[in-house]
This record gives structure tokens, sequence and C-alpha cells, in this order.
């Protein structure tokens, strides 16, 4: 059984958001009204975090800096869900809705979810997202929604998938074979867009995968990787 | 001090609660009851069709295939209805001046699809494929029932979660070999589970239980 997990490649991520954009409309994620987004409510699975150089998130704490010379550049950070190997959220479910299958996917069953959002408040990457609004999309856009992810309803959480919908239909295909799958047939929607090809995805059990080889470098890192959740998703430094 | 008197309306709790323990259990037996009939899970639902299309005739009398019609059932998740263009092939000779076909004249003159009702319909949040049924053992009767008898297509099964697991844990009770898949008069020679052990291990079949392969 593979176990699916993601590098992202921070020297290469110029922060265009295609990658958001692409997310949205494979996951039928609706356009928001800009009221829903004053008031923070817009969801993005795949979300772009923005940082000036020295100057630290939006909205989190500014860590001291010294008066460069030079213009502060930016930073970015792509997030996803962190498909974490002992996740955070998993463990606070009441109702079961949320588990780690075997191929190492957090999956989220939103007929079975209560929407009680313990696990959006026990996720540290923030990457669970509760639906505030029933989806609305204009009428031309209907006949675009992808009939391979349900259409979720107000009152749920959702998240990230990795498109487990095309794990689906690329596990189909390769059992009708007869053949294990293979390396580059399941691959999330973000990574298809990205112009850089910052992001890899496969196998990260199969030593010869390029994301295993990329999770394994010396640049690699995790995100709060003290707290000992085991994220699938690697980041690559951009300088060390 | 003044002694506590209880209020006098106090005195009916006694009755409510005697009335509360009779009708509660038959309460809950009820509930139950029409939670778990075949009305409710819709075993039975045979609503009119806009083109009175027999089964009966097409696939039983006539036996004809259901992969004529249903061409992706064995490609794709979906068993396709088929186009209008399919049921010209045979009646663009048979039955060309008949009233009833006549939806299906307009509908190939205009492109526009004829408005089917969905019998088999599972609810949004979850999600079945054909192609990888058909082509691991599962007959079309073991869902359908006998297609081949139906003037007016019936769901002869619950499509309730209990239902698809029961096959799911123990596959071997339902399983038919590849080449008697679309046949709706097969039986087993002798017992259903030789047979049925026989298909999956020759097949490698394991069903799925994970949560993203039906909810997503």
């Amino acid at each position: 059984m593979p176990r699916w997990g993601m590098t992202i490649d921070l020297s290469k991520c110029t922060g265009c958001a295609s990658c958001m954009v692409a997310c949205k409309v494979e996951n039928n994620l609706p356009i928001q009204k800009p009221e829903v987004i004053l008031q923070s409510r817009d969801i993005s699975w795949m979300e772009i975090l923005p940082m000036k150089e020295g100057e630290g998130f939006e909205g989190g704490h500014a860590e001291e800096h010294s008066d460069h010379e030079e213009p502060s550049r930016m930073r970015y950070l792509p997030r996803p869900c962190m498909h974490c190997d002992d996740p955070p959220c998993v463990k606070v479910c009441p109702v079961y809705a949320t588990t780690l299958d075997k191929d190492g996917i957090v999956s989220q069953i939103y007929d079975r979810c209560i929407g009680c959002r313990y696990c959006t408040n026990n996720c540290p990457y923030t990457a669970k997202l509760f639906v505030w609004n029933t989806p609305e999309w204009p009428d031309e856009m209907m006949a675009g929604i992808n009939p391979d992810v349900s259409v979720r309803p107000k009152g749920v959480v959702e998240k990230c998938t990795f498109c487990h919908h095309r794990l689906q239909r690329a596990s189909e295909q390769a059992k009708a074979e007869g053949r294990p799958i293979k390396d580059g047939e399941f691959l999330p929607a973000c990574l298809e867009v990205c112009p850089t090809q910052a992001i890899l995805f496969g196998d990260l059990d199969d030593p010869s995968t390029p994301v295993a080889r990329a999770a394994a470098s010396p640049r690699a890192f995790r995100e709060l990787e003290d707290l000992g959740t085991k994220p699938k998703v690697f980041y690559l430094k951009e300088d060390y | 001090m003044e002694q506590f008197h209880f209020p006098r309306w106090t005195n009916k709790l006694k009755q409510a609660l005697g009335a509360g323990l009779l009708f509660g259990p038959v309460y809950i037996v009820l509930i139950f009851w029409f939670g778990a009939s075949p009305k409710t899970l819709a075993v039975g639902y045979s609503p009119e069709q806009p083109v009175p299309f027999s089964h009966a005739r097409h696939a039983g009398e006539l036996g004809m295939d259901c992969r004529y019609c249903h061409t992706t059932v064995e490609k794709a998740a979906r068993a396709a209805i088929p186009h209008t263009s399919i049921c010209m092939n045979c009646h663009k000779q048979i039955l060309n001046e008949d009233q009833r076909l006549q939806p299906v004249r307009d509908s190939l003159a205009s492109g526009k699809p004829i408005r089917w009702v969905r019998v088999h319909d599972l609810p949004d949040y979850v999600f079945f494929d054909h192609s990888a049924h058909v082509n691991r053992g599962v007959g079309c009767k073991t869902c359908h029932g006998r297609v081949d008898q139906m003037d007016q297509v019936a769901q002869k099964e619950t499509l309730a979660m209990g239902w698809c697991l029961a096959c799911h844990r123990n596959p071997e009770l339902f399983l038919r070999p590849m080449d008697k898949i679309v046949s709706m008069t097969w039986e087993p020679e002798g017992d259903q589970v030789d047979v049925g052990r026989e298909v999956q291990q020759a097949h490698n079949i394991q069903p799925s239980e994970s949560r993203s392969t039906c909810h997503r």
C-alpha cells in the first residue's frame, strides 16, 4: 500500500496562486460573495500564506528584525492539508467522520460530520475549514461542477483530500489491468497546474520516486515538526 | 415555618408518566418499524417513464444484451442511459410510426435527451462505480433484480449502506463467473459459496471498505 505524500519546493514557488484556483475548480469550492469574504468565511483548501521577509505571516507575531537597507522581499508558503500520520483532527472527532485511510490520506465524510468544529480547532495548520454558507454558483458554471466530488452542504467541515477521487480512478484502472498503481498515475490538481513545477507528489515509501528523494533531501522540513503530528507534506527550504 | 406543599398541577405528573411509559416503547418500535420498512427505503419504487419502454420485451423476450444500450457500464462509473440514436438503430425500421415512440423521434430530431425518471437513485454523497463491480464478478441481477421480467423498472433492493457492506464483507455469497455477468437466469452449479470463493481467488477480489472509496 503506498503512502501518499507531497513536497513543495519553496525556491520554485512564485505565489501565483494557480494551485488555489485549480483546487477550487476541481473540488467544487464556490465563488463567494464579497461580504462572505469580508467575514473571513471564504474557503480554500489550498492556501498561499504570504510573508514579507523578516516580518512573519500576516496576522502572526512579528519577529524582531533589524533595519534592512535592502528592500524586503516576499516569501510564499502554499498550505494544503498536511495529511499527518498522527492527525490531531482524527483524535477529537466525536462521530468518526474524519479518518486516516490505509493509504495515508486523511479523509472527511461529509454526511457523517455534525459540524462541531472540534477538528478545526485542533488542527495546528488550520487546514480544516467549516462551511458557513450553502455553496452557490452562477448558472453558467453549474454544468462545470465535478461529478466525482460531492457538493458539501452548509454546516460541515471540509478539507484538502489530496484529490482522492483521482486516486480511486487511477487505482480502478490499475486493478482492471491487474497491476499495482504506478508513480505519476495519481496526481492532485494543484500539482498539474503549477507553472514552476514546485509541487511533487507520489509514494513516500518507495525510495525511487522523485517525491521520496526530495523529502529525504537536507533542504526538506515540515511545518511545526516538533508537535509530532508527522505531516506528509514536506517543504524544501529556499536557502540552506 | 410553613411546610412545603407541591402545587396542585403536579398531581397530573403521575398520569403523564404512566402515559409516557405506556406509549414510549410503542413509539420507539414504530420509529424503527417505519425507518426500516421497504417503503421508506424505496424498494418497489417504480415511476412511470415518459416512453413506455419495456425491459421485459427488449431484454427478456428479444434477449438483447444489457450492454447494447448501457454502453459504458464496463468502462465507467455510470451505466449510461443510451442516446436516442441507439433506439433508432432498430426503431427506424420497427414501429417507426408508433405514437408511443414519438418522444424518441422528437429527441433525435431536436438533439435534446428524453427526461427519463431515475429509479436507482443513491444519495449525493455516495459514489458507486459500475465498472468496478461488473468487472469483478457482480452480476446485473444481483443489484437490479430480474430486469428481463419488468415492464416498468422497479427498485428491488434497498441500496442502503448495510446492504452494500453485506456484500463487501462476504463477497463469496454473491459473486459469479465473469462470463455470466449479464445473465439474468444464471444459478450456481452446486454451492454458491464455493463458486464465489473460486471467482474471488481467481481474480484476487478484495472489496474495499476504505472510506474514500464510497464517500468523498
